[in-house]
């Protein structure tokens, strides 16, 4: 018996140890759907920190810019970057929407890795990034897929579906399937990589507590920043790229 | 036997926590580490690579500024010396046109003045030879008379003179001759 219970209490901290709750969601009941509401909340906080810091940025502004202007000021230059270089001359009106998704994912990301959220514990599964969550990705990429079908119709009208035959009529089922799997590749890359994150952080963490993650946190960060940047990025390239015309 | 399959049976039912509440453990919530990943964060990010993009930033667009208020204050400075050299010569216009009138009333009077003489001597001449040939007209009219009156004087010499006459004119002259001789003497 003394084996046995010794054994018992072995399975018990194997138990603890795998712990590590994935699919498990904190549902509310709204209307007739079923939401998410840990995404619901990690999403308030993230666009609470994004509102609030930029009121906070432009409040008081002056010509000289110093200290949070002056950061926030370079935030957006780097957005007019990116846009300018993916969109082209157009990329006025796009700034925004790029600029949203870019810096929604980013806060997201970096909220995930940085914030605590553990702290807080839920009836039911338990924050995380928002990006954490499939449905959030999906709504972004399919945001991205608006946009683009929008940029090319308001710049080209009808004549936009003319770059479905656009080398060769025979090309026909790809474009149109190309449609089908940009949002596709943008929400499950931004998934895969951000949960893929968050979980080697939590099984490290529920391994060995201390030190070991660190680095692999760390790494989570610059991921997390790069993830950010190429959804960011591949949203303005096909914006641009359904906005350019070969006339 | 029923202990050790208890755990497995359990496996399938994750406990939950039933509501909202703080989770105290340190080392399952994992601040420890959290705050070491934001310290280096921190760290890197102002103390190396922000600060100084950010400072960058700063110096650029005070330089532009610096610049601008420059080539702004050159300008203006251009602008109103080009004023000033507008006005200088406005009022060089003004003294060129002034003279000018002057100069060319003087001209004009000059002018004047230089016919009016012309025109005298002109008119001097124009008497001088009207009244050369008025002389000359009237030398001939005198010579042509004189001739026509020697010429008659001579026919009537040529036609009246017979040896009496011959011989009186010269004993009267003979006589006048000598008479003026005693007289002479």
């Amino acid at each position: 018996m003394n084996v046995l219970s010794c054994s018992i209490n072995t399975l018990k901290g194997l138990y603890d140890i795998s712990g590590v709750e994935v699919g498990q969601h904190f549902y509310w009941q709204i209307g007739g759907f079923q939401v998410h509401g840990q995404v619901l909340i990690t999403s308030w906080v993230v666009i609470a920190i994004l509102l609030g810091s930029a009121t906070i940025a432009v409040r008081n502004p002056q010509t000289i810019p110093t200290g949070g202007q002056n950061f926030f000021e370079y935030v957006l230059e780097f957005i007019r970057d990116v846009s300018k270089t993916q969109i082209g001359e157009e990329y006025g009106p796009w700034v925004p929407f790029i600029g949203t998704m870019f810096l929604f994912i980013f806060v997201s990301n970096w909220s995930g890795a940085l914030l605590p959220w553990k702290i807080i514990q839920l009836p039911h599964g338990e924050l995380a990034a928002p990006t954490n969550d499939i449905n959030t990705t999906v709504a972004l990429a399919l945001l991205t897929s608006v946009a683009y079908f929008y940029a090319g119709l308001t710049k080209k009208g009808l004549g936009y579906f003319g770059k479905y035959i656009q080398p060769t009529p025979i090309l026909l089922p790809i474009n149109i399937l190309e449609d089908f799997t940009k949002p596709l590749s943008l929400s499950f890359r931004l998934f895969g990589n951000i949960l893929a994150d968050e979980l080697v952080v939590v099984v490290l963490v529920s391994l060995v507590p201390l030190v070991v993650p660190i680095p692999v946190m760390l790494l989570g960060l610059f991921t997390s920043g790069i993830q950010a940047l190429i959804f960011a990025t591949l949203a303005a390239a096909y914006i641009g790229e359904s906005m350019e015309g070969h006339h | 036997m029923k202990n050790v399959t208890d755990p497995f049976v359990s496996l399938g039912h994750w406990p939950s926590a039933g509501s909202f509440g703080f989770n105290t453990d340190i080392l399952a919530t994992n601040p420890i580490n959290l705050s070491v990943v934001l310290g280096v964060l921190i760290f890197f990010g102002k103390g190396v690579s922000l600060s100084d993009l950010l400072d960058n930033r700063k110096q650029r667009i005070l330089n532009t500024i610096r610049n601008s208020e420059e080539l702004r204050g050159g300008a203006i400075e251009q602008l109103e010396k080009a004023r000033s050299r507008l006005r200088k010569v406005e009022t060089e216009a003004e003294q060129f046109r002034v003279n000018g009138y002057s100069e060319i009333e003087r001209e004009k009077l000059n002018l004047i003045n230089s016919t009016y003489k012309t025109l005298e001597q002109l008119e001097n001449y124009k008497n001088e030879t009207i009244q050369f040939e008025q002389q000359r007209a009237i030398n001939q009219v005198r010579q042509r008379v004189f001739q026509q009156a020697l010429r008659g004087a001579l026919g009537t010499l040529n036609s009246c003179l017979n040896n009496e006459l011959h011989l009186r004119t010269i004993s009267a002259n003979i006589g006048m001759l000598g008479t003026m001789k005693e007289i002479t003497d």
